[in-house]
């Protein structure tokens, strides 16, 4: 046997940039998150080659999950074509030989910053959602240390107190995204600042979700067919946001989560904010043969309701 | 099919990237030389806070950004990141140190000497401008001292220690494998004290020192006095699988004592690669400040490691320019529709309205 047969040439960076000792270490906490849903698990977080906070925590779980065969759809506020989306998947095609796609039935991993795809994700699918804060605790508690063990006892009351407090001051609820979520009736999570429109896409859902947070170096995973409630009173029903009657300007949908553009005349124009669920849709009208997967929400109505 | 050409973003990250390297021009080794040798404190800085001792690769991350620190430390952390560690060097103690300068604020003299070494401490902070002028400014001769001083030097605290003054606890002796390792484990609390002393090593220079800074002004408990700084250079001690121990190379530390004057001598310690004074002593100034029972955050472990790592605190600030509208919206839509309920509860109710500036003025 010689030296040369039990060695690789030398190259500038592992498959997938993450050596291999760090991707064990990923695998190994994204298998103890998906055995406890919703339990945020510390890793070391590598740095990689893009900025904390510009979802290197995303980045690093799809590293690990990287094989040359994966098909990759990032998204950034909804959109793929938005700069920072097209700077991560560049960097995935780049390190990893893989497929880009900007359709969600394609992908086999979606990593997205603060949306879920209108249309609904499959078994064979993984949602990678980037995190800025992983810490749903944060604003009542900035201290992690005081944090974890109120999670070890399920001492969620001043969350709910936030949230009552909202209530009697506004008179509804003001939370935004980031809405405090149960999963599996055990932790609460923060489903990363996903509008309210997009939680219930995680309850009961066919596809796993890993969720990371590289900054804060923390990942909680919703695995497959998991209970994930948003924190709502007996009373007063979760409220997703009012969009189930605009239209978007440019393809002419109705009844999914929209961006608003000001307009100068004062008013407000709306296009859909899952870009390629309007091209699919503009190509449809156009005669193309395109096929549009099921969504969640049918005429602006949540109807998979699986819980 | 306007939708379809919003394929502007990858364009545009191109050619923004584009023009900053185009500001910058070509990248030679020449030019990557020049840096290492006419900024050695930068690159000392940069190395420690990227905990990476290799000063050409140091030079090259700062020629590559311009100069920019945070973006060269980055850089550098994502590389040294994909890196193996191959082995462990022995622990290096402090007579080990081959020592260029060494003072000590608690003592006029003490064993071995005060050793100036090279520093601006005592100079006049004057800027030559003789040199735009075409005058060169070249630095007068150094005259040797009569008797050389060592090339190593005692510990201090080792003759406090003798003398009952300061607690002399117990080495714990850990196996090389198993030091903790900031790099490639979670930072928990309470840290582990190596992941503490990790984490202070590689912070940010500014944000130690202005979180230290906070802590010795007055926002702690601590009033400082510098035991021992030392600027020195450690030898690299590895061992062969045979057992010999061989060197192999030195690299340039900094090294920081900080004694409190409370009832009982503490000390507060920080090391970092690279000549560094400012952080050290801000970093060991934080350490013992952190060991109080102290509400203030400057004095809380989680607070100060969490809030001076450059690159996790950098990242996060700049991450501010990307695109937020998703969340924006999704809080547009609660606020417009508390406001109208609270304009239909107020008209429904006839409840009085507070008055305007315009009618409090007329008030």
């Amino acid at each position: 046997m010689k030296l040369q047969e039990l060695t690789k040439p030398w190259a500038a960076f592992n498959y997938g940039f993450l050596d291999e000792s760090a991707k064990r270490e990923l695998r190994r906490r994204i298998l103890k998150a998906i055995a406890i849903p919703g339990c945020q698990v510390p890793y070391a977080s590598r740095e990689v080659p893009m900025a904390r906070g510009w979802g290197t925590g995303g980045l690093q779980v799809t590293l690990t999950l990287l094989k040359p065969a994966s098909v990759v759809k990032v998204i950034d506020q909804g959109a793929d074509d938005s700069v920072n989306a097209s700077s991560i998947r560049k960097f995935f095609g780049r390190v990893g030989g893989v497929v880009e796609t900007e359709d969600t039935g394609k992908a086999t991993i979606v990593q997205s910053r603060h949306r879920i795809p209108e249309e609904k994700l499959r078994e064979d699918q993984v949602l990678v959602l980037q995190v800025p804060n992983p810490e749903p605790l944060r604003p009542v508690q900035p201290d992690i240390s005081i944090a974890r063990d109120m999670h070890g006892d399920a001492d969620y009351g001043q969350l709910w107190l936030v949230l009552y407090e909202q209530l009697v001051k506004s008179g509804r609820i003001m939370q935004g995204a980031e809405y405090p979520s149960l999963v599996n009736g055990r932790y609460v999570i923060t489903p990363s600042p996903i509008p309210r429109w997009d939680v219930p896409k995680l309850n009961q859902a066919d596809h796993l979700t890993i969720l990371s947070a590289g900054r804060e170096k923390r990942l909680y995973a919703v695995p497959p067919y998991t209970k994930v409630e948003p924190l709502v009173f007996d009373d007063v029903p979760y409220r997703v946001e009012d969009h189930h009657d605009k239209t978007c300007y440019r393809s002419n949908v109705t009844g999914y989560f929209v961006n608003e553009l000001p307009q100068e005349d004062g008013s407000s124009a709306y296009e859909l904010s899952d870009s390629h669920f309007g091209i699919k849709h503009i190509r449809k009208a156009e005669g193309e043969p395109v096929e549009i997967g099921d969504t969640w929400y049918k005429n602006g109505r949540m109807t998979d309701d699986r819980a | 099919m306007a939708y379809v050409a919003t394929r502007g973003g990858e364009h545009a990250i191109e050619q923004a990237e584009r023009l900053f390297r185009s500001d910058l021009g070509t990248i030679t080794r020449d030019r990557v030389e020049t840096v290492r040798d006419n900024f050695p404190y930068l690159v000392d800085r940069l190395m420690g806070e990227a905990s990476l001792y290799e000063p050409d690769l140091a030079a090259l991350a700062l020629a590559q950004a311009g100069g920019d620190l945070y973006e060269a430390v980055l850089l550098l952390r994502a590389y040294r990141t994909t890196q193996p560690r191959i082995a462990i060097a022995e622990p290096v103690t402090q007579p080990d140190l081959f020592t260029v300068r060494r003072v000590s604020a608690a003592f006029k003299d003490i064993p071995g000497g005060q050793i100036l070494g090279p520093t601006l401490d005592y100079s006049h902070r004057l800027l030559q401008v003789h040199v735009l002028m075409g005058e060169d400014y070249t630095p007068e001769p150094v005259i040797p001292a009569a008797e050389p001083a060592p090339a190593t030097q005692p510990s201090l605290t080792d003759w406090q220690k003798a003398q009952g003054l300061i607690a002399d606890h117990p080495v714990e002796t850990v196996s090389p494998e198993k030091i903790p390792d900031l790099t490639r484990e979670p930072l928990l609390f309470p840290a582990p004290r190596a992941h503490k002393l990790q984490s202070l090593a590689r912070a940010d220079t500014g944000g130690t020192l202005a979180l230290g800074y906070s802590t010795m002004r007055g926002y702690g408990d601590v009033h400082p006095t510098v035991n021992e700084l030392r600027l020195g250079e450690a030898p690299v001690r590895l061992r062969h699988p045979r057992g010999t121990v061989f060197s192999a190379g030195r690299v340039r530390v900094s090294q920081a004592e900080i004694i409190s004057k409370s009832k009982s001598l503490e000390l507060g310690f920080s090391a970092t690669f690279g000549w560094n004074e400012v952080k050290v002593i801000a970093a060991a100034a934080l350490d013992l400040a952190s060991t109080r029972p102290d509400a203030h955050p400057a004095s809380t472990e989680e607070f100060v490691l969490y809030h001076t790592e450059p690159v996790e605190s950098s990242g996060f600030c700049i991450h501010f320019k990307l695109p937020h509208y998703v969340t924006f919206q999704s809080a547009l839509d609660a606020i417009r529709d508390a406001k109208a309920n609270g304009n239909a509860a107020t008209a429904a109710t006839g409840a009085k309205k507070l008055p305007t500036k315009e009618q409090e003025v007329a008030l």
